[in-house]
């Protein structure tokens, strides 16, 4: 198992450390020790064998000068000399006791015993020890006589010269062993090797031990014999050697000691040492702990104190004063959750802020939302939330620039800061988009008449003109109101309802709009329908209506205005308006008007061959002003079908080139060049100043068909009519009036001077051999009241309704 | 030292005198080795007949002198008193154990110690009681003939009627090594007779 923890680690390591250290030292030490000790036994056994012999070889010296000086007494000389039995015995007995011999034995020149004090009877029998019996010195030698030990000694008694020897027995016996403890503080024993065993002959041991001791002997050696004897459940080293000195070794002596005795200091010493190991050893785990602590408190504290800067708290410092690494690394620790904290700030900031603004950004108000979102959800509350855009924002930006557009943007942010006052948070989501939120509570009564007047007070606010060095800007805008719960119980559900309802007020030009079920559910169909219509053009679905233009001047069709229809096949005929936005919106305009311009120029080639000469117009949107390509496409398309440029005319809305002005210039400019001819759609509804139209290569103006429908009824509306087909006319554009629904605005038009006229009274759109053959039976009878237009305009009455829906394409 | 030689020299004076027709033997004492051996004593002993008895007042020197006797080796005619003088400056008490002549003396110096008669054949091994190293030997011998050896290892036995003898050679200080030895001689005529007598080892 892996240790982990670092303390553990510490202890562990400093511990065995000090266990290993203490263990080896101990085990070195009491090694060393029980080797001196052994040593030490060995060593005082050795000497007590040289004390000890030096004392038997002593004691043989003083015994054998006794003894010499008992036989040159004269006295004794003489009594031995008479060669008298009793004499000589009385005389060794007497002599005997004087110098405490235990034994007197004489012996003649012949080595015959002639008196023994201790064996009266071996007298005439020759000495039994004769080697001791030399020439003229005296001799000593360990013996047994009688069953005991003696050490005996043997000197000449000499008259002067050598007439016999005088033998001296001196016992061995515990006395002698006790004195020679003494002096060598070993036990002494001296031991007998008799034909029936070991037999103590003297000791210092008692009978008990004395019996262990035999137990223990060595067989017998003339060596020295070194062993550990048990003796009485003790350890002994013992030295064994002969003490005879002819090597018959009979007599031994025993010297041994006890070994616990001798280890008693060592044994102390021992306990010692591992007093102290085990001290110390606990001396190093209570040190190591601390050591361990002091290095991992400190280390812990730094650690939860990176868990808090990680979770993201960066209030608590970490609170070590040290002064050393750990010290220095708590305060780079303070140091780095200051400078993070800080750039976690700035970070929050540029996450969740506009920087051009201030507001907050798209994801701060996403965040407040749903946050919102769930509180309100526990709480049973409500949210609002307002998105709005600028309209002509892209406009004021392109024109004049880009500092001009975010004066405007922190212009307007100011304006919503200073008249929402009860949002919960005012966000930029990106361009000119802002979103509002506001909690239910806040808002002034909790209804939506409430949010209506809180986006009337915006729209107030933003109409007063920004100004940009003293230059007035005019900017609108449309403002989508959804509410939480009932349009939408997520965010992307409410965001998304509230764009809805944003651009249902755009469309609707109302300045605001709630949000309605069924803008969503058109929302919804106009997505299904945008996945089907891209697979309209392969299918074949899509189909060109053409709309006659008649010349107010003679009657005469000479142009039709291409309409697109979609025949859905479980759907039936779907208006323009359900799917030409969304078309614009995700681009795929530009292959539905790729589509349009092939099927119109196509056509148009066709009716030259049939022999209708007939100008189609085609609505071009905004996106394709962008397309650079798009005057070589229709280039081409006329050189395919080998149409004149001059049957080709391209209808624009005001808004469709004032979103690029620059770069839709140079595409009509382009299409200019090639003799395309170029009309201005929906003129009226848009904000374009006419000195602007001027600039175009426009031949054609189209007044919108919101000012024809109502100029019969309108006085002022008919003033408007006038004066733009004046102003067209100056211009020295054609002017086309669209929405011509009855004779008498068709009347009007051609008292005011109108070149064309499109409207129901005259034609609803219609498939191409239709067209062609309505052309064909009306040519040239709108210019009296009383043709066959009459049946055709009561025929157009009931279709009328249809006239509202009439696509701007 | 001086004195004694003519001791022994005036006794052979006076053997000379009362035998006219006699002869000198000189006897040369070898060891087992064949060398020369001084301080040897010879004696010879008729085979037949007896000795003639020591003359009365016989007398023989043993003196001490540096605590030694001299002469470490006497031979004596039974009969014969030996004196003691002492030569040195300190005393010395001399005794024996010896059967042919046990006595001992007091502490003396000089000439105060009274003649020992050496009465019985036998050797007398003299002591000093108070230094145990001084030892002599005196041969009590039962004839008038005897000799000791010089450093030549000779003597001569002087004034020997002619007939058959039993020679006997000792020499103490070989005690151990060669032993007495006797033999049996014939002597003739009056011109001095030599013999070489070779001690046997043996102790």
């Amino acid at each position: 198992m892996r240790i982990q923890r670092l303390q553990t680690r510490i202890i562990v390591f400093f511990v065995a450390l000090i266990a290993l250290v203490q263990v080896a030292a101990f085990w070195f030490v009491n090694a060393a020790n029980s080797r001196n000790a052994q040593a030490k036994v060995a060593e005082e056994l050795n000497v007590g064998q040289r004390v000890f012999a030096r004392l038997l070889d002593q004691n043989a010296e003083k015994l054998k000068l006794s003894a010499r000086v008992l036989a040159a007494d004269f006295a004794f000389r003489e009594a031995i000399a008479t060669h008298d039995t009793g004499t000589i015995a009385s005389v060794l007995a007497n002599h005997g006791a004087r110098i405490g011999a235990a034994a007197m034995v004489f012996v003649d020149l012949d080595g015959k015993v002639v008196s023994d004090t201790l064996i009266p009877q071996s007298a005439a029998h020759p000495f039994v020890y004769p080697e001791l019996l030399g020439k003229g010195a005296a001799s000593a030698s360990m013996e047994v006589l009688d069953g005991r030990a003696f050490q005996l000694v043997a000197v000449p008694v000499l008259a002067p010269l050598p007439i016999g020897w005088v033998v001296i027995g001196f016992a061995v016996d515990d006395a002698l062993a006790s004195d020679l403890r003494k002096l060598t503080e070993l036990e002494v024993t001296f031991a007998l090797d008799a034909p029936q065993g070991w037999r103590v002959l003297a000791s210092t041991l008692g009978d008990r031990d004395q019996q262990s001791l035999l137990a223990a002997m060595p067989p017998r050696s003339n060596d020295v014999s070194r062993l550990v004897m048990n003796i009485s459940d003790a350890d002994h080293q013992a030295l064994v050697f002969p003490l005879d000195r002819n090597d018959d070794a009979r007599i031994v002596a025993v010297l041994h000691r006890s070994l616990g005795d001798a280890l008693a200091a060592f044994v102390r010493l021992r306990n010692t040492l591992i007093v102290l190991a085990a001290l110390s050893l606990v001396l190093s785990i209570v040190g190591s702990v601390a050591v361990a602590r002091n290095i991992t408190r400190p280390l812990e504290a730094l650690a939860s104190a990176a868990a808090r800067i990680e979770q993201g708290d960066y209030s608590a410092p970490v609170n070590l004063k040290r002064a050393d690494e750990i010290g220095v690394l708590a305060s780079s620790l303070n140091h780095m959750r200051g400078s993070i904290a800080d750039r976690e700030n700035r970070i929050l900031k540029l996450a969740y802020e506009d920087p051009l603004t201030d507001l907050a950004n798209r994801s701060r108000f996403s965040n407040e939302l749903e946050l919102a979102i769930t509180e309100a959800t526990q709480g049973k509350l409500k949210l609002t939330i307002l998105m709005m855009d600028l309209d002509r924002f892209k406009y004021v930006n392109d024109t004049l620039g880009h500092g001009v557009g975010d004066h405007v943007l922190r212009e307007v942010s100011a304006r919503l800061q200073k008249t929402v006052t009860h949002a919960e948070c005012i966000a930029r989501l990106g361009g000119d988009e802002f979103a509002i939120l506001i909690k239910q509570g806040v808002a002034r009564h909790g209804d939506d008449a409430s949010f209506a007047a809180t986006a009337r007070e915006i729209i107030a606010a933003l109409e007063a003109p920004i100004l940009f060095e003293g230059q007035p800007l005019d900017v609108g805008t449309s403002i989508g109101i959804a509410h939480f719960p009932e349009h939408g119980r997520d965010a992307q559900t409410l965001v998304r309802n509230a764009d809805i309802a944003m651009y249902a007020a755009k469309r609707n030009k109302t300045g605001f709009a709630t949000y309605e079920q069924h803008y969503d559910t058109s929302q919804q169909e106009h997505l299904s329908l945008l996945g089907e219509l891209r697979r309209a053009v392969e299918r074949n679905e899509l189909r060109l209506y053409y709309q006659p233009k008649v010349s107010l001047h003679s009657a005469n069709v000479s142009a039709v205005e291409a309409l697109i229809r979609w025949e859905h096949p479980t759907r039936g005929l779907v208006p323009p308006a359900m799917f030409i936005p969304f078309a614009e919106h995700t681009g795929y305009i530009k292959l539905l008007t790729r589509w349009v311009l092939r099927e119109a120029v196509r056509q148009c080639g066709e009716w030259l061959r049939e022999g209708l000469t007939l100008q189609i117009s085609v609505n071009i949107s905004a996106r394709d002003l962008m397309n650079r390509e798009l005057p070589e496409h229709v280039a081409e398309l006329l050189a395919e079908y080998d149409v004149t440029p001059g049957l080709l005319c391209l209808e624009i809305t005001e808004s469709g080139f004032m979103e690029d002005p620059g770069h839709a210039q140079k595409v009509l400019d382009r299409l200019a060049e090639l003799g395309v001819k170029l009309s201005i759609d929906d003129y009226g509804t848009g904000y374009s100043s006419l000195s602007y139209i001027m600039k175009l290569p426009v031949q054609e103006l189209k007044i919108d068909q919101s000012f024809i429908s109502r100029m019969a009824t309108d006085e002022e509306i008919s003033t408007i009519v006038r004066s733009t087909i004046d102003l067209g006319h100056n211009l020295g554009l054609q002017v086309v009036a669209e929405g011509v629904e009855d004779r008498a605005v068709w009347d009007m038009l051609r008292t005011l001077g109108c070149d064309d006229a499109q409207g129901y009274f005259m034609s609803r759109p219609l498939e191409a051999h239709a067209l062609s053959a309505w052309i064909r039976a009306n040519a040239g009878t709108f210019a009296c009241p009383n043709n066959p237009v009459n049946r055709l305009a009561a025929a157009a009455v009931p279709l009328a309704p249809q006239s509202s829906s009439k696509s701007s394409l | 030292m001086n004195a004694f030689p003519r001791g022994s020299v005036g006794i052979a004076l006076l053997l000379c005198a009362s035998h006219v027709t006699a002869t000198d033997l000189v006897l040369e004492v070898r060891d087992p080795k064949g060398a020369a051996v001084s301080d040897a004593v010879m004696y010879a002993q008729p085979l037949s007949g007896s000795s003639p008895s020591v003359r009365p007042k016989t007398r023989a020197i043993v003196d001490q002198v540096n605590k030694e006797f001299v002469p470490r080796v006497s031979i004596v005619q039974a009969g014969t008193e030996v004196f003691f003088p002492n030569s040195d400056n300190i005393r010395h008490s001399i005794y024996s154990f010896s059967s042919a002549k046990t006595f001992t003396t007091k502490l003396y110096s000089g000439r105060e110690a009274a003649p020992v008669l050496f009465d019985k054949t036998g050797i007398v091994i003299l002591g000093c009681n108070i230094h145990d190293t001084m030892v002599a030997w005196v041969f009590v011998v039962d004839t008038p003939w005897f000799a000791r050896s010089g450093a030549d290892g000779a003597g001569t036995i002087k004034g020997l009627p002619p007939g058959d003898y039993t020679i006997t050679a000792a020499a103490p200080s070989l005690a151990g090594t060669a032993k007495s030895i006797a033999m049996t001689l014939r002597v003739e005529g009056t011109a001095p007779q030599r013999q070489s007598i070779s001690l046997e080892a043996g102790s």
